[in-house]
């Protein structure tokens, strides 16, 4: 490692360290917002790698996409806000690359009003042009409809019925694409990109009904309670949270935005550590001392 | 990049940073930018429900596609409108019924067969040595783990004696799920923080660049 960098990154240590003093001293939480902060903006501009080691459920995800046979049919869900966008859009973008790259036709689709058709039409349109992907023949986005429980079990009969047109208002039957897929049966995989609760109801409406096998994304709230249905074989692997997304981004070999913010995830956590066993060993301290004057 | 892109990001740099202000105390910026969301987001929807559902899933199929039958779910729709009424608030339970009857029927099955069931078996776990020492291990943790919580959640008797001990030890596997889903929490929490940062450097910063390029 470069000195400068280490002095740099020593710098970073000792102001958040004051910052620290400061909330403790003061009882003003804005010093921690500040620390906070600080250990954020530092790693984006002055970047430091932390390798990234793949795990079990990531792993399992990157495998079945790269097992699909080539130009399969595969739906991939924007279920999320844009208040998620850190989390979620680094999975679909990295999702779309590897299955671009394996040349497979991407349905893509929302159950979310707000952000999800124009991010998912944004995201698409993107990593299409960069991979020379064309419209309505390689990818389709379906854009949004209300009511996800009805959306999902009708797409089990047909997706045109639920989706008489594209985002774009053009309707299915004038995509190529669509003429080879008209429901689940035509979908060899369903990857869900989610920051809510909706992943759970394409384990039980979707995979346990019509076989279709599911992987997620999701959000790191909720990803501790989909370990079960990985565990259970319900979901064919999981990304979780940012941590997830990088992960995915080093195995499709092209490291984006998850893979940069990870170091400043690191540096954060490690401070949250540090501070709530700096704030316990300083209660301890005060505990004791207020007992040692209580008995004086 | 376009002018109007670049004015685009410059206003979400502002709302950002007006969101942001309120950290350190409230202000009529963040004031601004809270009233602003909640009214965008109100008449994005409007919008949205009106074009996609309204439109596409029952005027247009009615007038081009002869399919009349929609009326009904349509004055079902409607029929929601009369809560407003003082008199005939009654009438809106009409189309909460149905929708209260169809969400049951959906889900009593798909809950049971798509999470109840498959979620049971997998807790039915072998403890067959031939797994390895860890395979089996894991096995046990995961059957004391679900015994023990289901009989921390079991109030028909109290928890005295053997049954205390193990809902003791139910509640010690719970704790466990906390610090797990907490530390996710932070690790979520963080990366939003981490999103906004890197849209103002990259971002934000970027058009700087190219306004003063």
């Amino acid at each position: 490692m470069q000195a400068w960098l280490i002095i740099a990154y020593g710098l970073l240590i000792v102001a958040g360290v004051a910052l620290l003093v400061f909330a403790f001293r003061t009882g003003d939480r804005r010093y921690l917002y500040l620390a906070v902060l600080l250990f954020v903006v530092f790693p984006v501009v002055i970047v430091l790698k932390f390798p990234t080691e793949i795990s079990p459920e990531t792993q399992l995800l990157y495998d079945a996409v790269e097992k699909l046979p080539d130009s399969s049919n595969v739906l991939l869900t924007f279920d999320y806000y844009a208040s998620t966008l850190a989390e979620t859009e680094p999975m679909s973008r990295a999702t779309l690359r590897h299955l671009f790259r394996k040349d497979c036709r991407v349905l893509t689709m929302t159950t979310i009003p707000l952000g999800g058709p124009s991010i998912a039409e944004r995201v698409t349109r993107e990593i299409a042009a960069e991979m020379g992907k064309v419209y309505g023949v390689d990818y389709v986005n379906l854009g949004y409809k209300a009511n996800y429980v009805a959306v999902l079990k009708g797409m089990g009969s047909s997706i045109e019925a639920i989706y008489p047109t594209d985002n774009s208002g053009t309707p299915l039957a004038k995509l190529p694409m669509m003429s080879r897929i008209k429901n689940y049966a035509d979908i060899s995989f369903i990857i869900a990109i989610a920051d809510n609760d909706i992943v759970s109801y394409w384990i039980s409406i979707v995979r346990a009904q019509y076989g279709t096998p599911v992987g997620t994304g999701v959000t790191a709230v909720s990803a501790p309670q989909y370990y079960a249905y990985v565990g259970a074989g319900q979901l064919t692997g999981m990304l979780g949270g940012m941590k997830g997304a990088a992960e995915y981004e080093a195995l499709v070999g092209h490291p984006d935005r998850a893979t940069k913010g990870m170091t400043a995830q690191s540096l954060v956590h490690l401070f949250i550590i540090f501070s709530v066993v700096a704030g316990n060993v300083i209660f301890l301290i005060q505990k004791r001392r207020a007992g040692a004057g209580g008995q004086a | 990049m376009s002018a109007i892109e670049i004015f685009q990001i410059w206003i979400a740099a502002f709302f950002t940073l007006a969101l942001f202000s309120f950290l350190y105390r409230d202000n009529p910026c963040y004031r601004l930018a809270e009233h602003v969301f909640a009214g965008l987001s109100a008449g994005y929807e409007v919008g949205l429900i009106w074009n996609s559902v309204i439109i596409q899933q029952m005027i247009d199929p009615m007038f081009t596609g002869g399919e009349w039958w929609l009326v009904f779910p349509g004055l079902l729709g409607v029929l929601m409108f009369a809560r407003f009424t003082r008199d005939y608030h009654w009438v809106s339970r009409i189309p909460l019924a149905f929708v209260m009857g169809t969400t049951a029927g959906i889900f009593l099955l798909s809950e049971l067969h798509g999470k109840v069931l498959p979620q049971v078996q997998s807790t039915m776990r072998s403890v067959n040595p031939s797994e390895g020492i860890g395979g089996v291990v894991l096995s046990l943790l995961i059957i004391v783990g679900v015994i023990s919580t289901l009989i921390y959640f079991y109030f028909s008797k109290e928890h005295k004696g053997v049954l205390g001990g193990v809902a003791k030890l139910g509640i010690w596997f719970i704790m466990v799920s906390f610090g797990a889903h907490f530390g996710y929490t932070v690790m979520a929490r963080i990366s939003l923080l981490i999103g906004r940062v890197q849209f103002l450097i990259y971002d934000w910063g970027d058009t700087f660049t190219r306004i003063f390029s």
